[in-house]
Formats: structure tokens, C-alpha cells, sequence
């Protein structure tokens, strides 16, 4: 048992070298940290927000109202096609929020008008008998569109809460109709749920070409159809040249009108008229592609629902030459000249372009709303300095945890056996750092607490196998086989008490959310790491040692 | 260089078992008191599981004045608010109890919409049975207005909800559920608009009422999932009157852990929960080692009667027993000293843990085998691999 092949040796003492590289990153102090390789120097365990600061929210989203309303929409459309198929009916109608009831005027016209909602859309599932029809998506559609409604809500809260680039939020889908915003180091977290809960504005104006505004050359009096919006680039151009102005801008409450933006900040601003073409919710879809002709330049496609494609046909027809201003939160995000009129409820935006542009763009006109509304239905701020405390009574608790832990060890098993055992704590540590950083893991500050109960528990393998040897030396074995039948006979309870801490790390882990993660991640880990720094690498040290010394007496 | 100090310098034969009757009364009673206590006195459940909202604060004047706080957001309208000192003096734990989006939260927004908007504003409930809500602005606004004006009592409008044109009273349609999961949107704005001049609000924690009932139903699920994956560990390990004994052990520990929770009235929150899984986890921990010893010894004093097996089984494991409580105590004790107040209840619960599992390895598992009638005949043969595997390699040698 005690006799370790070389090649064994040297592989316990690699890992054991391993682990102390991947840990490494997270004692270093910064000061050496910058003369690393940055892939090396990054490699750290993250921070949980309770100890870096920040906001957690838990948004739920509304799908059931989605559905509804999709069906809404599904119902017109069928209604539409049965009139077009000349299939009489009684009714359409929702149905508890899950399905379409149609009625038959004559049970007769069934076949047709199964026909005709399949016209409508194939994938749907019909039921139901005699005159009545049953309506349904599929099972695997709904998974699909409660996905694309989630993904898209995830895109836009991106755009909208890391409007500035700077807050590196982390948002993530949790489950099927809920998404996990997270976003350290925040302070005013009132500032960001109204970001959140805001829905960004989408409007088509005409610009009032007969007014001259722009830069310092606004005229004090507008016509009252009239009135002045910032274009993007200028807030963007005004937020490089001025950035106190923009906070301020920001920062206003109650919130500036575009116009008293324009007025008392100067950004470039366009003079539009008040009366909106089209409004944002009858945009159904914008695409980023490319021209067909003229060398495929890089253009935003867009789709009009039908009473949207109506009034831009009218406003484009009126209007050839002049521009079309696109408003998005009291911004013009694009003001391209109308070069004919658009009637076929599609039309494009072209201009100089690059693609990017166009992605962005395109974006932004979807952007305008989010598909569901979000609830937030669980929410943990953790201010910086609260974060700070916590990570200060978990480092001095950490400390304090495994310095008693170790001096109970050297004091019951003197200094050569309490210092192995200690040893194994230590690398035990590394070995649970090494892991986090590699997995990827959060520390948080119930996940410093299992840090510390690890601390406690790892050692008691060496107590179990300790005990044991003290056990077969006063049975009169020599030290060598005093310590080879001790490592031997302490195994079994070693695996059976460790498994069985596991098994409620597992499922601590995967009952629990948040902070308990920590906990269970810290915990599980420690316990898989300790079976190896407790018995393996332990092994080996003893195994060199007693080569090295012969002892003549084990001082155990 | 010092000698190791050992526990126990003579040979000890403790009689444990002797006083299996006492600690069996005593043991079932700690457990219906705790359990009586769950159901009388109740737990002091955490924000976690019941839902509602706890906002750590700190008095930029240095001291926090409890009583004139808890007037202050007791009027509020809120519904019920505790507060304790948190860590130190200057800093105040304000809870509030989980909002159940009735009338009484309407008019909350309505004077968050007031001071986030102007005095004109009105917000009253809408139909009765539904979640609805009726705003009414001082002025006519249009459809942006209106979703920055309602964004700022912390609530979202879909397109579909603004009003069209120029308007100057919305109605938002929401579900009764909805509006309860608002209404701590709208708790949450009114206390800090409330103490937001005098306090500095360090963290803010809301816990709605869906995800509490979730979280409330998942940690019970964790909870028996645990004990029975364990159990059935130990009987795959071991012989059935082993794995009876551990789980009663384990309900031993666990059950009493909750009756100190009632009796301190702990805050029972995710973090306890771990405690109490842990303290599971650990508690078999300790047991299965002395089994492990029971079972060898069993093959090994095939005629010694079961009492004076058990006996010499544990003494053999006490000094290990100790000395791995010990370990663990002095960790936890550094947690309870230094971890700071967010887990002080964990710490404490886990102290206590790793004394009642200690206690309970003895008393409860193993006077629970002499009750369970284990005899050595019953052990499975397959169980003597080990020791057949010990004595061959022992002959290699």
C-alpha cells in the first residue's frame, strides 16, 4: 500500500503542481497579475454578485397573454380565408387562451374548411367534430415560438440595459418562460428596471423640410406642426464632445423632451412633423439585407401589418423627394429621402450603409417592443460596500476556519503527521480554486462558508486513517505496516462518509438556486478534491517520508 | 518538535449503551417538542420561502432609530414590517411581508406615481376580479408619455396596452397574479422613497410570491429527496437495520435542527435550508463511520452479544469521532465569530449540527440497531470481500 510506483509519485505530484497553476491566479495581487500572459492572469474565479455588488433579477415572461394574442391574430386570418374559400361560418373564437373554436355553419363544408385553415398555416393541429374545429399550434411549434419570444426578449434587454457597453450584464434563460439578468457593480438599480421596463417607442414622421435647424441655427419659433428631434448620431456625437451634458441628460427627471434637449444641449436635431405616419406597432418585421441590384449594397427591409402598410402607401405617394424621419425614443435613428411610393406593406431603407449598420439598424426597428411582458419576480441588489463587508467576514471567517483547523491537527498529531495532513487541507484549497477557475464557477459568500466547512470535513479522512494507525501500532506493527493497514482499513469509512456529504451536495446543488449553488458548488467540490489531497497525496508524502527517515517509532 | 496530544491515554470502555432509555426519552422528546414547536410556535420563515421584501439599511447619521423607522414604514401601507439591527447599530434589516396586490398597494403606486410624476396623478383599481389597474395623468399624453409616465411606479406596457392617441386615463389590463408580483415593485419604491433622505440602502432583496411557493416546494423536495438518497446508500452499503437506523438518526438531527430554528427563532432561509442538508449529509457522515466499525467488529467477535460490540465499537471510534467534531467545530465556530450576519443563522444551525450528530451517531444509530435486533448471522456474506481481500494481499506480502 505504501509502496508507490515511481510513475505514480511523480503523476500525484503533477496534479498536485497542476492545481496550484490554476490557482494561482486568484492570490496573486494585481501587481504581479499584469506581468502574466493575459489568458493566465484572467483564468480567476468569478465573484458572486453578493460579494462584487451588483443587481440579480428573475423576469418572468408573460407567454400566456402572447399566445393569446397570437391567436387573436390566427383567428383573423382564418376568418379572411374561410370568406375567401367561401366556407359560411358561425364563429371564430379563442378559446381559453389555448386554441380556435371555429363554427360551422354546415357541418357538410368541413372537409373545406379544414382545407382552408390548412391553407392558412399547415403545421396547425385540427380536432374536434361535426360542426365546431378545433385549432391549435402544435406542441413543438409553441416550444418554438415561447424560444423565440425568450431570445428575443433576451436581445433586447441586452441592447437596453447595456446601452452604454460598460455593465457586462450577464442574461441568460432560465427554464422555459424565464430569464436571469444579472449585472454587477450597479448602484441605481431603480434607473435600470425602468430600463428594463420600458419598451422603446417607434415612429415614422415626415421632416418639415421648410424649416432650416440645424447645429446652433435653431429658430426660436416653430410652426406648431412642428417640432425638433435629435438624431442618434448627434446624441452619440454629443455624448464623446460633452459627456456631462448626456449625463444630465440622462440623469433628468422628469425626462427632457427631444425638443429641450435640442434646445438646451445643441446635438444635431432635425425639425420633423408632429403627426405620425406609422407607429411602431404596426411594424411587424425588419430584416438587414442586400439590394438586389446595383452591386447588392447593404439595405433594411421592413414589413407594415396591413393598416400600416395602408397609411406609409398614402404617406410615401404624397411625399416623393422629402424625407422620412425614424423616430425611436425620442431619437432619429434614420431619415431616408422616399424615393417612390411604397405600397405593398414592405419597403426598404437605403442610404450608405455597411452591413453592420444595417444589422444595427434593423435591430433597432424591432427593437421597438418587448414580445412579452417581463415581471420581475425575484430580485437581490447588493450594494458595493455591503459586497465589500461580505467578502472581508468571509476572507477573515476563511482564515480563522482553517488556522484552528490546522493547529487542532498539529497539536493531536504532532508535527510531521498534524503537517500532512495540514499539507492536504492546503492543497484541498487549491484544489477547489483550480476547479472553480477551471469550471468556470461563482464564489459566493454562502459558497466561502462551505469553503470553510470543507476546511473542517477534508481533514477528518486523515483523522479516520491517523486513528487507525494509532489503532495498529499498539497492536505491535511496525510503522511501515502500522501505516499500510491503516490507510488500508480507514478506506472504507472514508468512501462511505464522503459519499454520502456528496450525495447532499448533489442535490443541495440541484434542489437549490442562487447562493445555495455556492454553497453546494464549494461544498461538492471540496469533498471530490479531499479524497484525493486526503488519502493520495497524503500517501505519497508518507510514503516518501518513510522511505527517506526509516523511523524506528511512528510519532503519531 | 512537540509530541501529538492524544484524548485518551488509557484504554477506554465507556459503557454508551447503558444509557440507551435515557436517550431515547430524551430524544423523542427534543423531536415532539420541535415538532410540536413547528406547528404551534411556527418557523420564522425567511423572505426566501415566504415571499416579501428585506432592504438592509444604514443610517448616514451613524444610528439607526428603530422606533421611529418602524413608524415610519408601518404606515406605509405595506402591510406587516419587522425590523432588527443587522451587524451593527448603524445599520437596520427592514422586512416587509410579501405583497398580495390588493387595494391598499393600488394607492401605494399611486403615491409613488405622485412623487416620481407630480401631484395630478391617479391610480385606483380597476374592475374587481381582475388585476387591472386605471391611471389617470394630470394632463393628455401620448402612447410614449404614458410608458415612461407607468415605467416610473415600476411597471411594463406591452404595445397592445398603451392607450391609442392622446389620452388622459389608461387602463392596464394584468392578471391578480401580476399585480402581486408589481405590488413589490411598487413596496419596495414606497420604503425607499420613505427613508431614502435618512438611509443609505445597501441591498435590497424581493423574493415574489410565485417564486417563494417554488422555492418553499423545492427545498421540502430536497429535503426528503436527501435523507432518502442516503438511506438507500447505506442500505446498498450496508444491511437494512443499518440503513433504519441512519435515517432515523438523520430525522433525529434534522428535526431537532428545525426545533432550534423554532426555539430561537432563526430566520429560516435558503441558507438554512443548506444547513439542515448539510448537517444531514454530516450527521451520516459520523454514523456510517461507527457502522463501518460495527460491521468489522461483527465479523470479527462473531459470539460477542450485540450491547458490548457496539460499545467497544464506538469507544474504538470515539477519539475520531472527537477529533473530526472538533475540526469541524472550530471551522463553523469561526463562521459563527467572523462569517458576519447574512450567515449567522446558517452557522449556528450547523454548530448545533455537529453536536447532535455526534450525539446521534451513538445514541440514536446505534441504540437504534440494538432495537432493530441486529444479529452478526444477518450480515451478507458478500460484505467479506474486504477482509478476504486483506488477508490474500497480506499473504502476497
Amino acid at each position: 500500500m505504501l509502496n508507490l510506483p515511481r510513475w505514480q509519485t511523480i503523476a500525484i505530484a503533477v496534479i498536485t503542481l497542476l492545481s496550484a497553476l490554476f490557482a494561482l491566479p486568484n492570490l496573486l495581487p494585481a501587481s504581479v497579475l499584469q506581468h502574466l500572459p493575459q489568458w493566465y492572469a484572467t483564468s480567476r474565479i468569478n465573484l458572486g454578485l453578493d460579494l462584487r455588488g451588483g443587481a440579480h433579477f428573475l423576469l418572468e415572461a408573460d407567454l400566456r397573454s402572447v399566445l393569446t394574442e397570437r391567436l387573436t391574430n390566427l383567428s383573423d386570418a382564418v376568418r379572411a380565408e374561410l370568406r375567401k374559400q367561401q366556407v359560411p361560418f358561425r364563429d371564430v373564437t379563442v378559446d381559453a387562451g389555448k386554441n380556435l373554436v371555429v363554427t360551422l355553419r354546415d357541418e357538410a363544408n368541413r372537409s373545406k374548411a379544414l382545407e382552408a385553415i390548412r391553407a392558412v398555416d399547415p403545421a396547425l393541429a385540427l380536432s374536434g367534430s361535426g360542426d365546431t374545429i378545433r385549432v391549435a399550434y402544435s406542441a413543438q411549434e409553441l416550444a418554438t415560438r415561447k424560444k423565440e419570444v425568450i431570445d428575443q426578449s433576451i436581445e433586447i434587454l441586452r441592447r437596453r440595459v447595456d446601452e452604454t457597453g460598460t455593465l457586462e450584464p450577464t442574461i441568460t434563460r432560465q427554464g422555459d418562460e424565464r430569464i436571469l439578468l444579472q449585472v454587477p457593480g450597479i448602484k441605481d438599480t431603480s434607473d435600470l428596471k425602468r430600463k428594463i421596463n420600458q419598451t422603446a417607442k417607434l415612429t415614422f414622421h415626415l421632416v418639415n423640410e421648410d424649416v432650416a435647424a440645424t447645429g446652433q441655427n435653431i429658430p426660436q419659433t416653430l410652426p406648431p406642426t412642428t417640432f425638433l428631434v435629435p438624431t442618434r448620431e448627434g446624441m452619440q456625437e454629443l455624448r464623446r464632445t460633452n459627456p456631462k451634458a448626456w449625463e444630465d441628460i440622462q440623469a433628468a427627471n422628469p425626462r427632457l423632451s427631444p425638443e429641450q434637449i435640442c434646445r438646451r444641449y445643441q446635438p444635431q436635431c432635425l425639425p420633423v412633423l408632429k403627426r405620425v405616419v406609422v407607429g411602431g406597432e404596426d411594424l411587424d418585421d425588419s430584416k438587414a439585407t442586400f439590394e438586389q441590384q446595383q452591386g447588392g449594397r447593404p439595405i433594411i427591409s421592413f414589413t407594415f401589418n396591413s393598416a400600416g402598410g395602408r397609411a406609409f402607401c398614402a404617406a410615401t405617394r404624397a411625399n416623393i423627394g422629402k424625407r422620412l424621419a425614424i423616430q425611436l425614443d425620442g431619437e432619429i435613428i434614420s431619415a431616408p429621402v422616399v424615393q417612390g411610393a411604397i405600397c405593398g406593406g414592405s419597403g426598404i431603407i437605403t442610404g450608405s450603409f455597411t452591413t453592420q449598420q444595417t444589422q444595427e439598424q434593423s435591430l433597432l426597428l424591432r427593437s421597438g417592443a418587448l414580445p412579452a411582458t417581463l415581471t420581475i419576480i425575484q430580485e437581490s441588489t447588493v450594494g458595493a460596500d455591503l459586497g465589500a463587508d461580505a467578502i472581508q467576514a468571509g476572507t477573515v471567517a476563511a482564515l480563522v476556519g482553517t488556522a484552528l483547523v490546522a493547529i487542532f491537527m498539529f497539536v493531536a498529531y504532532g508535527p510531521v503527521f498534524g503537517g500532512f495532513a495540514n499539507l492536504a487541507m492546503l492543497v484541498n484549497l487549491l484544489m477547489v480554486f483550480a476547479g472553480m477557475s477551471i469550471l468556470g464557477a461563482s464564489l459566493t459568500l454562502p459558497g466561502i462558508a462551505g469553503l470553510v466547512l470543507t476546511a473542517g470535513l477534508a481533514v477528518d479522512a486523515n483523522v479516520l486513517i491517523y486513528e487507525r494507525v494509532r489503532e495498529e501500532k499498539a497492536l505491535g506493527r511496525s510503522p511501515f505496516s502500522a501505516l499500510a493497514t491503516g490507510y488500508e482499513k480507514a478506506m472504507s469509512a472514508i468512501i462511505d462518509a464522503n459519499l454520502t456529504t456528496l450525495i447532499a451536495g448533489v442535490l443541495l446543488f440541484g434542489f437549490g438556486s442562487g447562493p445555495i449553488r455556492g454553497f453546494a458548488t464549494t461544498l461538492t467540490l471540496g469533498i471530490i478534491t479531499s479524497m484525493f489531497s486526503s488519502t493520495i497525496f497524503t500517501r505519497m508524502l508518507l510514503s516518501v517520508w518513510v522511505r527517506w527517515r526509516r523511523p524506528a517509532e511512528l510519532v503519531i | 518538535m512537540w509530541k501529538p496530544v492524544r484524548l485518551f491515554t488509557f484504554k477506554r470502555k465507556f459503557d454508551f449503551l447503558v444509557h440507551r432509555r435515557a436517550a431515547l426519552i430524551i430524544s423523542t422528546l427534543i423531536n415532539v417538542v420541535a415538532i410540536v414547536g413547528v406547528f404551534t410556535i411556527g418557523l420564522n420563515f425567511g423572505i426566501d420561502f415566504k415571499g416579501g421584501i428585506a432592504i438592509q439599511a444604514k443610517a448616514k447619521d451613524g444610528t439607526a432609530e428603530l422606533d421611529q423607522l418602524r413608524t415610519v414604514v408601518g404606515n406605509l401601507g405595506v402591510g406587516e414590517v419587522s425590523l432588527q439591527e443587522f451587524g451593527d447599530p448603524s445599520t437596520v434589516l427592514i422586512r416587509v411581508q410579501r405583497q398580495e396586490g390588493d387595494n391598499q398597494c393600488v394607492a401605494g403606486a399611486q403615491r409613488v406615481m405622485q412623487k416620481a410624476a407630480g401631484q395630478g396623478w391617479q391610480v385606483k383599481p380597476g374592475a374587481a376580479g381582475t388585476g387591472d389597474v386605471d391611471f389617470t395623468s394630470p394632463a393628455a399624453l401620448d402612447a410614449a408619455s404614458w410608458r415612461d409616465a407607468v415605467s416610473r411606479a415600476g411597471l411594463t406596457l406591452q404595445e397592445r396596452q398603451l392607450p391609442r392617441g392622446s389620452t388622459n386615463t389608461a387602463r392596464i389590463d394584468m392578471s391578480v397574479e401580476q399585480r402581486a408580483e408589481w405590488c413589490q415593485q411598487v413596496a419596495i419604491k414606497l420604503v425607499e422613497d420613505a427613508i431614502g433622505s435618512n438611509y443609505e440602502l445597501r441591498g435590497t432583496e424581493s423574493v415574489g410570491p410565485k417564486i417563494g411557493d417554488e422555492l418553499m416546494r423545492s427545498g421540502i423536495w430536497a429535503v426528503i429527496a436527501t435523507m432518502f438518497a442516503i438511506a438507500i446508500y447505506v442500505w446498498v452499503r450496508f444491511e437494512w437495520q443499518f440503513a433504519v437506523g441512519a435515517l432515523i438518526a438523520m430525522l433525529h438531527d434534522v428535526i431537532s435542527t428545525i426545533g432550534i430554528f423554532v426555539l430561537f427563532q432563526l430566520d429560516f432561509s435558503l441558507t438554512a435550508l443548506a444547513a439542515v442538508l448539510t448537517i444531514a449529509g454530516y450527521s451520516i457522515n459520523d454514523t456510517v463511520v461507527i457502522f463501518d466499525r460495527v460491521r468489522e467488529n461483527m465479523r470479527r467477535y462473531k459470539k460477542m452479544p450485540l450491547i458490548d460490540l457496539l460499545n467497544h465499537s464506538v469507544n474504538e471510534t470515539l477519539s475520531r469521532t472527537l477529533m473530526t467534531s472538533g475540526t469541524v467545530f472550530v471551522a463553523v465556530a469561526a463562521l459563527v465569530l467572523f462569517g458576519g450576519p447574512v450567515l449567522q443563522s446558517f452557522s449556528v444551525a450547523m454548530l448545533w449540527g455537529v453536536i447532535v450528530g455526534a450525539y446521534s451517531s451513538v445514541w440514536v444509530a446505534c441504540a437504534g440497531l440494538v432495537y432493530l435486533g441486529l444479529r452478526p448471522d444477518q450480515l451478507r456474506p458478500a460484505d467479506d470481500k474486504a477482509d478476504q481481500g486483506d488477508k490474500a494481499e497480506k499473504a502476497g506480502a
